[in-house]
């Protein structure tokens, strides 16, 4: 790789890069590459080129070269004459980026090669498409003859843009041009062409004049090279190094390969591709919507998503899956939380109709046990009434009837109040309970039934027994339900033998028993497991839900129901409740219901 | 306002295990003129009637032990089956049908009217005099056919389904003359004047009925 400029041409560097990888990316086979550099900017004179061509001669003597890459510039004899002095046979690419005519001997030394030429019309184009209000544009130019045959073009280039003044700044030294560019006035702006001598003979790369004038010029700035982007510089329809490297790459594969060199036309590309920097857009206050389609933007600040784009979406997507499992979580735990509700609710409404049908098969025994103190009332207030029509009514006989008839009216206001808790449809309320008075409640509301039945009910409850607490109404439901259970049971038992005792007593664990045993039939031992299921009955006209619902009541309470067949015949159910812990509030054990 | 009770002589016994209903019925019925005897329940009655009293029974249906059927069965059974009028809380159709058909007087709910309780304490006192007329009547026929001998009721009985003197005289294998004596002793001791009386007290005191379904004994 022979190189016309010095090593630090950054032009060159990055066209230098784009070939290596470009022809690394294309050829299977170890490349090496070996680059000299004539560094013509700074020597000029016949005799280092000659020192140089003899410095080449000695050094390869007695390698293999397989090709010859050239970066010629101006000096097209690094491509021609030097190689096929030196090197004869071995193929020639080059690569030029520059404004001059390429001389047509040189094909004839079997030499191929890419001229890229600055597109002057596609950066004036640029300027006016970014930029409509521009008036004026300062070229700041050279005095070498490649400075002159880029100047050359520009002015052609110029001429299709109509109402703008050009303004070449040839004459002036370079130097003084920082200063100059300050105080531009608005419409304004500079164009950077080549400098490589200007009018106090200095040379200045593209780069270098992009980052001495644009951070101080009150114009923007515009350029010719892609890598001369980067400075400070808005941008123009620039040469890609890397795009023009790679397809020089692309040809010099294509000559190794076994391509004549002399057969491929050399390559004359002026096409530029349009290119800003972000920065400069941002300080110049350019609308990014203005850049034509193909633009490449650079040096925007990569957003932090486009810094950490996997990191982002790997973050979000475990945080999204956390927020659906979440979410899903909490949409369960809720439609649980409801159909628990909901089938509390229910359970409650069952009760609450299971104990309205228990109440209705004592409905005759109850209306029995209400008539009695009504018609006594009545009886009584006739016989007031004919006593008051005597003529020396009995005073002493009257005053016992109020009182008669006020005793009785209590009777009867007792009855519907008994029937009126247990008629209400309610949740759980959880007291503190007095199990024998429980116990007798119940049994009176039994009783009536029993007596119509020709049936005897016991009860033993001791006066000491350990505190319970719990909801009376469905407490007193399960006693209920027991008791007209065991009194069904008894249906065909003799009337001497019809017994149903009620019998409440402290566990060994210190927990209460209720138990209810009657004389009856008792459980057939296969059906004991299946008698507290709900829909499960025995009787002709059941339900098959009062059991069920009983031990529903009785496992709300933290207790359990059991039944058993007795040694001597008929069957005793059977409920534990645990006694109160007297550290606990009293409504501890039951679940909430409301 | 003691009209109706004023005119009978007989009691009515009050059976009801509730105190204070008990009470209230015997103050009412004493309060309008009647006799009260109250019971607390079934057996309590049952020991203490005698043949003797007369009236009527007012009893509770639902009574712990002795229910009201059964002290209906039992005093229908006695020695003095006295009519039985029924108060119940709530009765239901069958109870009552079996009670009517038990031959109670009537069937009335505790809070019925004073109007139709003592109406049905009449109706009862009335059945129960008529009923103890009968069987005192009855009494005193049997009586009297006790006091017939061997021969004269075969004699009446052959006369009761119409036989002639001389058919039952060769029934029996003696002489028409002696069935002829037979028969004016033995209308003499039931006091009557003809055959069709006689026919009519022998069914009411319900003598020879096997035979009446036996015309096989009949000639022609």
């Amino acid at each position: 790789m022979i190189f016309n400029e010095g090593k630090d041409v950054p032009g060159n560097i990055i066209l230098e890069q784009a070939v290596r990888t470009e022809m690394l990316k294309l050829v299977t086979n170890r490349i090496e590459f070996s680059p000299e550099y004539l560094d013509a900017s700074h020597f000029s004179d016949k005799e280092h080129f000659r020192v140089f061509q003899d410095y080449l001669g000695r050094k390869y003597a007695a390698q293999k070269l397989d090709l010859i890459v050239v970066f010629p510039s101006r000096d097209y004899r690094l491509a021609g004459d030097l190689p096929s002095a030196m090197f004869p046979g071995v193929p020639v690419v080059f690569v030029a980026v520059n404004e001059m005519e390429v001389p047509e001997a040189i094909q004839k030394f079997g030499v191929t090669g890419i001229v890229q030429r600055f597109d002057l019309r596609g950066t004036l184009g640029l300027i006016m498409r970014l930029q409509p209000d521009t008036r004026r544009i300062v070229v700041i130019g050279g005095t070498n003859e490649v400075d002159r045959a880029t100047l050359g073009r520009i002015i052609e280039a110029s001429r299709a843009l109509e109402g703008v003044e050009f303004e070449f700044w040839t004459n002036r030294p370079v130097g003084e041009t920082p200063r100059a560019v300050k105080s531009l006035p608005e419409g304004t702006v500079v164009l950077i062409s080549t400098v490589v001598n200007d009018a106090s003979g200095q040379t200045y790369y593209m780069s270098q004049l992009a980052q001495m004038l644009a951070p101080s010029s009150s114009v923007p700035v515009y350029v010719l090279g892609g890598w001369v982007i980067g400075s400070g510089a808005v941008g123009g329809a620039v040469v890609d190094s890397e795009d023009l490297g790679a397809r020089t790459a692309q040809l010099a594969v294509r000559v190794l390969n076994g391509a004549n060199p002399k057969e491929v036309p050399i390559e004359v590309a002026t096409k530029g591709t349009p290119m800003v920097d972000w920065r400069a857009l941002q300080r110049w206050n350019i609308k990014q919507n203005r850049l034509p389609a193909n633009s490449i933007v650079r040096y925007r600040p990569r957003s932090i998503w486009e810094e950490h784009q996997a990191l982002i979406l790997f973050v979000g997507a475990v945080l999204l899956a956390q927020a659906i499992t979440i979410a899903a979580l909490l949409v369960q735990l809720r439609q649980r939380r409801r159909a628990e509700m909901e089938i509390q609710r229910q359970r409650m409404e069952l009760a609450h109709v299971a104990r309205v049908s228990t109440l209705g098969q004592l409905a005759s025994a109850l209306t029995h046990e209400l008539n009695q103190p009504l018609g006594a009332i009545l009886r009584n207030a006739e016989a007031a009434e004919i006593f008051l029509q005597r003529d020396q009514p009995n005073l002493e006989e009257i005053r016992a009837i109020l009182a008669d008839i006020r005793r009785d009216d209590r009777r009867a206001g007792d009855v519907i109040d008994r029937m009126k808790t247990l008629f209400k449809r309610r949740n759980l309320v959880s007291s503190r309970l007095d199990l024998r008075n429980l116990v007798e409640d119940t049994v009176v509301l039994a009783r009536p039934d029993a007596e119509a039945r020709q049936m005897q009910i016991s009860v033993q409850v001791p006066p000491q027994l350990p505190a319970v607490s719990g909801d009376r109404v469905h407490l007193q439901q399960v006693l209920l339900n027991l008791i007209l259970n065991g009194m069904d049971a008894m249906n065909a038992t003799p009337k001497p033998e019809r017994r149903l005792t009620v019998r409440a007593s402290e566990t060994k664990d210190g927990n209460v028993l209720v138990a209810v045993s009657d004389c009856g039939t008792g459980i057939v031992p296969e059906e004991i497991v299946r008698i507290f299921e709900p829909f499960f009955t025995t009787k002709p006209d059941g339900m098959g839900m009062g059991l069920a619902i009983s031990r529903t009541i009785i496992q709300a309470h933290g207790g359990e129901i059991r039944a058993t067949n007795n040694a001597l015949g008929g069957a005793t159910f059977a409920f534990t409740l645990p006694r109160l812990d007297p550290e606990k509030p009293e409504n501890a054990g039951l679940p909430e219901t409301a | 306002m003691t009209s109706a009770a004023a005119n009978h002589t007989g009691t009515v016994f009050i059976v009801d295990d509730d105190a204070s209903f008990l009470r209230s019925v015997s103050r009412l019925l004493s309060a309008v003129g009647y006799t009260v005897q109250t019971f607390e329940s079934a057996q309590d009655f049952l020991n203490r009637v005698t043949p003797e009293m007369s009236g009527c029974v007012v009893a509770d249906l639902q009574m712990p032990g002795m229910n009201g059927l059964e002290l209906q069965q039992a005093v229908k059974h006695s020695t003095n089956p006295l009519p039985v009028i029924f108060l119940t809380g709530q009765g239901d159709i069958p109870t009552t049908v079996i009670a009517m058909r038990g031959g109670a007087v009537d069937f009335l709910v505790k809070r019925a009217p004073k109007e139709e309780l003592l109406a049905a304490v009449e109706r009862a006192f009335e059945r129960g005099t008529k009923e103890r007329q009968q069987r005192n009547r009855l009494q005193n026929l049997r009586g009297r056919f006790d006091e017939l001998s061997k021969r004269e009721l075969e004699v009446l009985e052959r006369v009761v389904q119409g036989w002639m003197n001389k058919q039952i005289a060769a029934d029996l294998n003696i002489i028409e003359r002696t069935v002829k004596l037979h028969r004016t002793n033995l209308t003499r001791k039931l006091g009557v004047q003809s055959v069709a009386e006689l026919t009519r007290l022998a069914g009411e005191a319900g003598l020879f009925k096997s035979y009446k379904d036996s015309p096989s004994h009949q000639p022609h």
